[in-house]
């Protein structure tokens, strides 16, 4: 009879306690109490302290906070969430707990950020407070190998840039803060934040040859190099004497790209191919540039922003194909994705031109060159098939499009080929034989150069008497 | 004693048993039991594979449920089409990628975090246009309200596996599908 008493008695206390699993949160109108457990917060009812309308979608299954101009959209049972339509990962699940969408400190704080709130304290004593100055940044400037390196610290946000003339311009979209004065450190002689733009100033004679983005954590870097002299009108764009072309052997480096049934390797037949176009091309006079001269890796957005920077007229990226699929042999082109006029492409385009203003009217002029060289290309790429399935033994796999990362950005008609399967063994043994090898050199050369002929002048009709 | 008494109950039992035997035997028919209730007619999901000619393969497959929910949909969606072809096409995926999460958002966006690749475990323009491909028309066929897919690998978002751009959701390209 004790004994059940006891339990009778332990029982209540427990159903007690998990009736008040509520903790006390601090927040600038006041107290209130939110739904806990150990460090699990109940994450709808915080985000709703901070004023945000949070709705869940049944469709989607997902909740979605909106505060202002930001929104963030979680998944009960997920460690995703889109925060202002872009995808970020949570350090931790948000679950579902006795009804309740919940998550740790870490994860309430990173639904929280986007929305300017943040929760500090203890997970006891909890303080919900809006974010004061924004994201605390810091530069650092770090050698490697090659030069400078200006690292951004302390923000996920990618940075609009615009060259000014003594540096760089970073616009943020949302409100940051300096943790530190930016000093004067080798190749950087200085730097201003006003509102959510950096301003970084360097040495006479140095500019931002690229930049790109890091992760865990986040850091945004620009590589410092001296400015590139403007070429002789002779050795580069229109007033050169004669069209450039870039061609790209595909891969390199440690990046091998595919492999052939007997250890053929993609990387050394795109080189092997290349090296062959540019002798033909050059014997007829069309001046040709490699983006790699060996077995050098080299990244994908750098090989298209060479070919910018020369201001080429053709840019063809070389490869080789495989498959799961057995029977799958020819070769194929693509060109440029007709989705490349969209704003992702336009950030890839001003990433790679460090120069270029990304203000709307450059924008503007950069979309509609794209879109004129859309058609180009499709030029390019058909001439470049064509070529192909003339060679005996090739099969016409069309030309075709999807958002190749290396024909991105490029701001000339832009094609990749695929010369045929490698994982394919009788495709492969003609791939890489000298005399294989020889024949799609030859292909790739007589479609460059009849793309960049001039096309004949159409006769004009008899004048009728 | 004991022995006798043995032999007497198996003697039962056989009875016993014969009896039911041939009671279930001869039984007629039953011509008043409930008919068998009509169990829910199976649904169809529409998958996309990659065929000898790299071009997307269509394939219809039933299925005895197909979850409501976006999120919860695609992810069956996916580990339908990762389970393979029933009609004897290539693998889509060049690895045995695993569905780890799926996420829908309020703008036609689906996101799928699969397993990622072993290094250098994907090989050719063509192996990676046709998991993708296969993965977007897949889903976007399949989820009302879903327009473009972005996959995630090994939790993270990734630039590229070598030749497409991955860092955002991708629509689907008709031209990839085979006439």
């Amino acid at each position: 009879m004790r004994k059940t008493l006891t339990l009778v008695l332990v029982l209540t206390v427990l159903l007690v306690a998990r009736g008040a699993a509520a903790v006390s949160v601090a927040t600038p109108k006041g107290p209130a109490e939110v739904f806990a457990r150990g460090d699990l917060f109940d994450l709808v009812e915080l985000i709703r302290l901070t004023g945000a309308e949070v709705a869940f979608a049944p469709a989607a299954g997902s909740y979605t906070a909106v505060l202002g101009a930001h929104e963030v959209q979680f998944t009960p049972g997920g460690s995703l969430a889109v925060v202002d339509g872009k995808l970020a990962t949570l350090s931790g699940p948000v679950r579902l707990l006795e009804g309740r969408t919940v998550g740790s400190l870490s994860t309430a704080n990173e639904l929280l950020a986007p929305l300017g709130w943040g929760l500090q304290g203890s997970a006891t004593t909890p303080e919900l407070a809006p974010l004061s100055a924004g994201e605390r940044i810091e530069v650092a400037v770090v050698r490697d190998e090659i030069g400078t390196l200006l690292v951004v610290r302390g923000t996920a946000q990618r940075p609009r840039m615009a060259a000014t003339k003594a540096g760089v311009s970073l616009h943020f979209d949302g409100p940051i803060a300096l943790d530190r004065p930016i000093e004067a450190v080798g190749e950087l002689e200085g730097g201003e934040l006003r509102d959510t733009t950096l301003t970084l100033r360097f040495l006479p004679g140095y500019e931002v040859a690229n930049t790109y983005q890091l992760k865990d954590p986040p850091r945004f870097v620009l590589r410092v190099a001296p400015a590139q002299k403007p070429a002789p009108a002779a050795a580069q764009g229109e007033g050169r004497g004669g069209p450039l072309v870039v061609l790209d052997p595909g891969h390199g480096g440690e990046d091998q790209g595919a492999t052939g049934p007997a250890g053929e390797l993609e990387k050394n037949l795109t080189l092997a191919v290349a090296r062959l176009t540019a002798g033909r091309l050059q014997a007829m006079g069309i001046a040709t540039r490699l983006t790699r001269e060996g077995d050098e890796g080299m990244p994908l957005h750098e090989r298209t922003a060479l070919a910018n920077r020369l201001r080429a007229d053709v840019f063809v990226s070389i490869h080789a194909n495989a498959s799961q699929a057995r029977g799958a042999r020819g070769a194929e082109t693509y060109f440029m994705n007709a989705d490349a006029s969209d704003p992702q492409a336009a950030q890839a385009a001003d990433r790679e031109n460090a120069s270029a203003s990304p203000d709307t009217v450059q924008l503007i002029l950069w979309d509609l060159a794209h879109v004129a060289n859309l058609d180009a290309s499709s030029r390019l790429a058909l001439a470049v098939q064509e070529r192909l399935n003339a060679m005996q033994e090739t099969r016409d796999r069309g030309i075709k499009q999807a958002p190749f990362v290396v024909l991105t950005g490029a701001t000339m008609p832009a094609a990749l080929v695929e010369v045929g399967f490698l994982s394919n063994p009788a495709e492969a043994a003609r791939l890489t034989s000298a005399e294989g090898q020889d024949q799609i050199a030859a292909a790739l050369a007589e479609a460059i150069a009849a793309f960049l002929r001039p096309p004949e002048p159409v006769p004009s009709p008899p004048a009728t008497p | 004693m004991n022995a006798a008494r043995g032999f007497a109950l198996a003697g039962v039992a056989l009875a016993v048993l014969l009896s039911l035997s041939c009671g279930r035997r001869q039984a007629a028919p039953d011509e008043t039991a409930a008919t068998p209730v009509p169990t829910a007619p199976p649904m169809k999901v529409v998958l996309f594979f990659p065929g000898d000619d790299t071009l997307l393969h269509r394939e219809d497959r039933e299925v005895p449920e197909l979850p409501a929910n976006g999120a919860s949909r695609v992810k069956f969606v996916m580990g339908e089409l990762l389970a393979g072809s029933q009609q004897g096409a290539p693998a889509p995926f060049p690895y045995a990628a695993t569905v780890e999460a799926a996420f829908v958002d309020n703008r036609g966006n689906a996101f799928v975090a699969l397993s990622a690749p072993p290094p250098g475990g994907v090989q050719g323009s063509a192996t990676e246009v046709g998991m993708v491909y296969a993965s977007v028309h897949s889903v976007v066929a399949n989820c009302p309200g879903i327009e473009r897919v972005q996959l995630l690998f090994g939790g993270r978002e990734v630039q590229t596996l070598g030749h497409l751009d991955l860092s955002g959701p991708l629509a689907p390209r008709p031209e990839l599908v085979a006439r």
